[in-house]
């Protein structure tokens, strides 16, 4: 064959081996296909298997849906919603266990009526190390009733002890997610829902780790201890440090700094 | 073809070929899942939605790669013919991944707060001047735009009345969409995760779709700068008859940046274009089926002589006037209306003849 320079023969070697959509497959190609198709869905197999294997560890939190927990104590809502359990085998004599709603509006429970007096709450238990939270629904009101009950000098005003100015690194998170409700709660991928949870209510916290690899969660607060205002959300999950006050405020440590002393690094 | 539409056309090939494509999503999505809930340190235990999320990304981008690799490869080898045959069915899966993908992360990440969800998706990471906090989950929204617009006009009603030049135009956005996952990925999941594997098999997803491309580009290339070679005006000389094989064609570049399909059969030489009615397929790589040149791609026919789709199909394409002088094969690179009957070059039994 002699073809002009530029022109070209671009068919098949063999003619009567063009596979044709509606035709039955050549004997050439339904043997290609009987190899290739069950590597395929090995690959597949084996892809799933290789990526989902690399994941990180999504950490220790836990959402105990499927059962209702009740929590008595007394409702606090300063700097956030949370509970006071008297509880001597904790540091200030009260363990504490915070409140959030179903969903991503914490803010919008009606907590004013029960403020600073004995209740029992129900809701859906997540915890993380230790730390607990409740999470309770949005739209329905019986999730809180008001309890007689003794309520323990702790309870009604826990102690503050300053644990020192501290320059600490690490990364923003909100408590929810962190604790239990996504797994994993962090990283930029989670980012979005994080500065999404904080808009709505949910207490921030500050998560930071050692160069031995041991982690603590510090609830956030402003210097003078009130809640974060909503300048914090574009820092949300990115690497920020932070000089600031720890304060252990019963069981639970907050770290105490105005935005303004947050830097991304 | 086209003279009437259904909403899904299968065949026999399709429907194995569809049910191949949903049962490895089925395997790769169900290991994923299992793999992701079962292999954590004791205790710890990964969320299944954020895992179904992560399992339909990761199908979704490789099911694109995967379509983006079979034009190239069929190019390269016909084996691969069979996976384009029904590479549009592949691209609404794709985006019923995707959408399935985009649904769950919109319902977790973005839902039940403050804000209108797709209003969170925008504004809920707002470090758009910044290239490593970039929000890459917009970046996944405008790729997943594109993709529901080319799976609302995949089917073949859109094809033609769009017409054929518009709707690929249209389906070349793929090649953004493409371009904007891969962003999606690296400032999303790559910063986020540790592990290698994930930046390694990006990039080899990204380097295997640029270099096939490439590879086939410079082919396809070479062929249109071949049309140096050729004479610029006048009739193309082709070759001798016996050149073009039996019940086959060759092809030649046109000055017009065209190619024309030179088919020889039954002691006849015919021309046509190049390019499918249908979705611009190389008819010149394709054969004569029951006397009905046969696209390789989708098996769309036309009759040689006048460029018509046997009945009850009418789809029409150019024709190109043929002669056959001295033994050698010429074409008028002047192209025929669609539909318009030509006279084939007769070849004779010893040396040619003009008809």
């Amino acid at each position: 064959m002699t073809l002009p320079k530029g022109v070209i023969d671009p068919g098949p070697k063999n003619p009567d081996e063009m596979f044709v959509g509606w035709a039955p497959a050549p004997k050439v190609d339904r043997r290609f296909l009987l190899g290739a198709l069950p590597l395929g869905l090995a690959g597949a197999g084996g892809g799933a298997w290789l990526i989902a294997n690399e994941l990180d560890n999504p950490g220790a939190g836990a959402w105990l849906t499927g059962a209702t927990h009740e929590v008595a104590g007394v409702l606090v809502t300063d700097p956030y919603p949370m509970l006071h359990l008297a509880d001597p085998s904790m540091p200030g004599g009260v363990r504490t266990v915070l409140i959030v709603a179903q969903g991503k509006c914490t803010s919008a429970l009606q907590l004013d009526d029960q403020r600073g007096s004995p209740v029992i709450a129900r809701g859906v238990l997540i915890q993380r190390k230790g730390r607990q939270m409740l999470e309770v629904p949005l739209f329905v009101d019986d999730w809180l009733s008001p309890i007689k009950m003794d309520m323990t000098a702790a309870q009604l005003s826990p102690p503050v002890k300053s644990l020192g100015a501290a320059q600490l690194s690490g990364a923003i998170m909100d408590t929810k997610c962190f604790f239990g409700v996504m797994r994993p709660g962090r990283g930029k991928t989670h980012k979005a829902c994080a500065s999404l949870c904080i808009r709505g209510g949910i207490p921030p916290s500050f998560w930071v780790r050692t160069k031995t690899g041991a982690e603590a969660v510090l609830l956030m607060t402003t210097a003078d201890g009130g809640p974060m205002p909503m300048d914090i959300l574009p820092l949300v999950a990115d690497p920020v440090e932070a000089a600031g006050e720890i304060v252990q405020v019963g069981d639970l440590l907050q770290f105490r700094a105005d935005v303004a002393a947050y830097r991304r690094v | 073809m086209g003279h009437q539409y259904k909403a899904i056309q299968w065949n026999k090939n399709k429907i194995v070929y569809d049910l191949y494509m949903a049962v490895a999503v089925l395997v790769f999505v169900g290991v994923f899942m299992a793999i992701g809930l079962q292999t954590q340190p004791t205790g710890h235990t990964a969320d299944p939605v954020v895992l179904a999320i992560r399992a339909l990304g990761v199908a979704a981008f490789t099911l694109l790669t995967v379509i983006l690799a079979i034009g190239p490869l069929a190019r390269l080898s016909p084996r691969f013919a069979p996976m384009l045959y029904n590479r549009r069915h592949l691209g609404v899966m794709t985006f019923s991944v995707a959408a399935a993908h985009f649904g769950l992360a919109l319902l977790w990440y973005h839902s039940g707060g403050p804000l209108n969800p797709l209003v969170s998706l925008f504004v809920s990471n707002p470090l758009y001047d910044s290239i490593p906090g970039f929000p890459f989950e917009v970046l996944g929204f405008v790729a997943f735009l594109i993709l529901f617009v080319m799976a609302a006009t995949s089917h073949d009603f859109w094809l033609n009345n769009l017409s054929a030049p518009v709707w690929k135009a249209l389906h070349m956005l793929v090649y953004p969409a493409y371009i904007l996952l891969v962003f999606h990925i690296t400032l999303g999941a790559l910063m986020t995760e540790k592990s290698m594997v994930y930046p390694i098999l990006t990039a080899v997803s990204f380097a295997s779709i640029s270099a096939l491309h490439l590879y086939t580009g410079y082919g396809e290339w070479r062929i249109d700068n071949g049309m140096k070679s050729l004479k610029a005006k006048g009739w193309i000389e082709i070759g001798a008859p016996d050149d073009i094989p039996n019940m086959r064609a060759v092809i030649a570049p046109l000055p017009k940046g065209d190619r024309v399909a030179v088919f020889r059969y039954d002691n006849k030489i015919s021309a046509v274009t190049n390019a499918c009615r249908h979705q611009n397929g190389p008819l010149g790589e394709g054969r004569v089926i029951d006397g009905c040149i046969t696209c390789p791609w989708h098996g769309w026919q036309y009759r040689p002589d006048d460029g018509v789709s046997p009945p009850p199909f009418t789809e029409k394409i150019a024709t190109y006037n043929v002669k056959i002088e001295a033994g050698r094969v010429f074409v008028d690179p002047k192209p025929n209306p669609p539909g318009t009957r030509t006279e084939p070059a007769i070849i004779a039994e010893q040396g040619a003849k003009a008809p």
